[in-house]
């Protein structure tokens, strides 16, 4: 019980952190390496909201994320937009760009771990004799509702539907009059807005701490890796792969081996499957 | 034409005599003594031992400075941030850093750090090298700092040590918590330390000393850097009947199991060497749910309590400065440090580093925080239970919002507190 109960929670959060990066890869193959720091800025800017601006705490968290949304547009817009294409140039962006972010919030400011965003419910409450407490379960609740939204958003929306056609194929979406650049766009707000969503509700966990940003985007991209570059579904099931990993390497053998899992997990899909457990990359053969 | 004739005639011995002014007002001046002071500025015990030594220098400068040989001499500080505490940045960095203050900031004494053990170590050899004395402030808890002092004298005869270090901190909480023993009959512990060198070596030593003196320890789990659920392990220690929860870390999740160990009401008490529990906002940031942890501030006076005569009065300096109380471990060594080096220099009558090194050797003098003086053989501070007779530790225990001294018993301030849920 104990095992399945803190394996779901845990890997829903590290999915939900997830979703925003491989979104972004899954639609516009632009690998935002500055998704961490984006994590962190908008629960800078939602701290500044309550603390500082006196804003109301729900004004303050939809601020967060409509401002980290704006900041991913305009950085789609203003630098990547000019290199797309360019992989590697694509990669030293972002994560230049996620250095300045979060050097600059530590030169702003942001240090130490007073920085903390309220609990939206205090307290625990206990299942089948296990304490949990209630902002995780929140965190359950909303990776839920999240995955659920995304699903119908794709399915049901044309933006949605125009943004599947450009992830399967870009080239036969553009002949049919889907403008790629604008829905890359749309991916990246969409992506950066995702990710102040995972901060606002798990932040409140812990403390806003600059170094979070530098975790956030290893799991990332430990998550899209095993789950297949791009792959939303890939995405959702690596992170109970290492979620799950993770707590029976701690019930079972040491807490200090959960990151060695992590990565051992990795280097064994790369081994078995290249492309990740759903990825469609060209397999070795097909690439030679 | 004539007008701009005069106005050059009057203008001329008008600069001279500037000139021959200023030039006479810095040749009355002496240079000030150079402080270099190696710190990991963006993390607290970089940022509090600045300020630490910052206002010592402003006190002391405006007490008219050093008297050097019959001169008075101003302090200066000039800080470098090493950047040794982020992650993934090389040792390199910080002795980079050390041999700028020296080469370029033409530094005339070390103090602070670096920060980190292995940062600090590595540096030991620079300062041979420089032949500069050093007093380390903050960060470095591991005894090899000072054991390399002893081993070696000759060349690392520079390096001196203000603050506390593992090994004391380990007979101080081994003490304390006999006093728990004996108050509320305790006896098991579970220790969670963080998956860090000197927190790991902590640990182990806790351990075993607990072990030797009769305690039960159900487990020892350790954590990596930036674990966001300890879910599992507050569980097992409930299951376990623990009755002290023992932490060591000082990376920022540990306040996650402050709040998940409050949300839990575990009933075992938890303490230890916490670093996000240090600061006076960390009641603030975790809204109460930190009350009643017990945290080893390393060195008196890094929170207010009446320690020395001067403990206050540094804490109200240091707040009427910087605008809060004393931050936690670096804030009162750092400022005692320059002090320190005050005293050594006014005995020596000379900057030159031999004569400083044996004033040092030689200082006897009642601080913030007790005696100060240093074992000559290792040049660490000597450690003592009692202000008068040495360097006293700070164990406090978060009390409706405020860091109460607990413990040594000659400065406690108050007793401690058992959790509701506990009782």
């Amino acid at each position: 019980m104990e095992i399945l109960l803190f394996g779901v929670i845990n890997s829903v959060t590290l999915s939900l952190t997830a979703l925003g990066f491989t979104l972004v890869y899954g639609i516009s193959r632009l690998p935002n390496f500055a998704h961490g720091a984006l994590y962190v800025t908008s629960g800078y800017i939602v701290w500044l909201c309550v603390n500082t601006l006196g804003l109301n705490y729900v004004l303050g968290i939809v601020v967060g994320i409509v401002a980290t949304a704006i900041i991913g547009a305009l950085m789609y817009r203003l630098i990547i937009l000019r290199i797309r294409g360019m992989q590697i140039s694509e990669i030293i962006a972002t994560y230049a760009i996620g250095l300045a972010i979060i050097e600059g919030l530590r030169w702003g400011g942001l240090r130490g771990s007073t920085f903390t965003l309220p609990s939206f419910l205090a307290g625990s409450f206990e299942i089948g004799g296990i304490a949990v407490d209630y902002q995780r379960l929140f965190v359950l609740g909303s990776g839920v509702v999240v995955f659920a939204a995304l699903g119908l958003f794709v399915k049901y929306t044309k933006t949605g539907l125009a943004l599947k056609a450009i992830a399967q194929d870009e080239r036969a979406a553009m002949m049919l009059g889907i403008d790629s650049d604008r829905k890359a766009l749309v991916s990246f707000a969409l992506g950066s807005g995702l990710s102040a969503f995972a901060a606002v509700l798990i932040l409140p966990l812990g403390s806003i701490v600059v170094e979070t940003g530098y975790n956030v985007l290893i799991y990332s991209i430990a998550v899209s890796i095993i789950g297949g570059l791009g792959s939303w579904g890939g995405a959702i099931v690596a992170s109970f792969i290492i979620g799950f990993a993770q707590i029976l390497t701690e019930v079972f053998l040491s807490t200090q081996y959960q990151m060695v899992i992590s990565l051992l997990a990795i280097i064994v899909t790369l081994l078995l499957k290249p492309s990740g457990i759903f990825g469609k990359q060209k397999e070795l053969d097909d690439r030679v | 034409m004539r007008k701009g004739f005069g106005k050059t005639v009057w203008t001329v011995p008008f600069l001279v005599l500037c000139v021959g002014l200023f030039s006479g007002v810095a040749a009355a001046a002496e240079p000030p003594i150079v402080i270099g002071a190696p710190l990991a500025t963006a993390f607290l015990y970089g940022w509090d031992a600045e300020r630490g030594i910052k206002l010592a220098v402003e006190e002391i400068n405006a007490a008219g400075g050093v008297n050097v040989g019959g001169k008075k001499r101003p302090f200066a500080v000039e800080v470098i941030d090493t950047r040794d505490l982020e992650p993934g940045v090389p040792v390199s960095e910080a002795l980079l850093g050390v041999e700028k203050l020296i080469l370029e900031k033409k530094a005339d004494f070390i103090v602070g750090g670096p920060v980190r053990s292995e940062a600090a170590l590595a540096a030991m050899d620079l300062l041979s090298k420089y032949k500069k004395v050093s007093i380390l402030t903050t960060g470095v808890l591991t005894p090899a700092y000072h054991k390399k002092v002893e081993a070696n004298y000759d060349k690392y005869k520079y390096c001196f040590r203000i603050s506390s270090h593992v090994g004391v901190m380990a007979n101080e909480f081994i003490a304390f918590l006999g006093e728990i023993k004996k108050g509320h009959g305790f006896n098991k512990v579970y220790i969670m330390v963080q998956d860090v060198e000197h927190a790991r070596k902590g640990g182990e030593v806790m351990k075993k000393m607990l072990t030797d003196k009769g305690w039960e320890v159900s487990d020892m789990k350790v954590y990596p850097t930036g674990t966001t659920d300890f879910s599992v392990g507050l569980r097992d220690a409930a299951q376990k009947k623990a009755d002290i929860l023992f932490l060591w870390m000082d990376m920022p999740e540990s306040s996650i199991l402050l709040k998940q160990w409050s949300n839990m009401k575990l009933k075992a008490l938890p303490m230890g060497f916490v670093n996000a529990a240090e600061q006076p906002g960390f009641w603030k940031a975790t809204k109460g749910e930190g009350e009643y942890l017990i945290v080893n501030l390393v060195n008196g006076g890094n929170a207010p309590a009446k320690i020395t005569p001067w403990t206050m009065k540094f804490a109200k300096a240091y707040e009427k400065r910087w605008g809060l109380e004393p931050e936690g471990y670096g804030t009162s060594s750092s400022y005692m440090a320059v002090y320190t080096l005050k005293e050594a220099i006014e005995k020596a009558g000379t900057i030159d580093s031999g004569a400083v090194v044996t004033a040092l050797e030689n200082v006897n003098l009642m601080g913030v925080y007790g005696k100060i003086s240093f074992d000559k053989k290792s040049h660490q501070v000597i450690p003592s239970l009692d202000p008068a007779e040495g360097a006293v530790t700070s164990i406090i225990q978060w009390q409706k919002g405020k860091r109460v001294q607990v413990f040594p018993p000659k400065t406690a301030e108050g007793k401690t507190l058992l959790p509701p849920w506990m009782k």
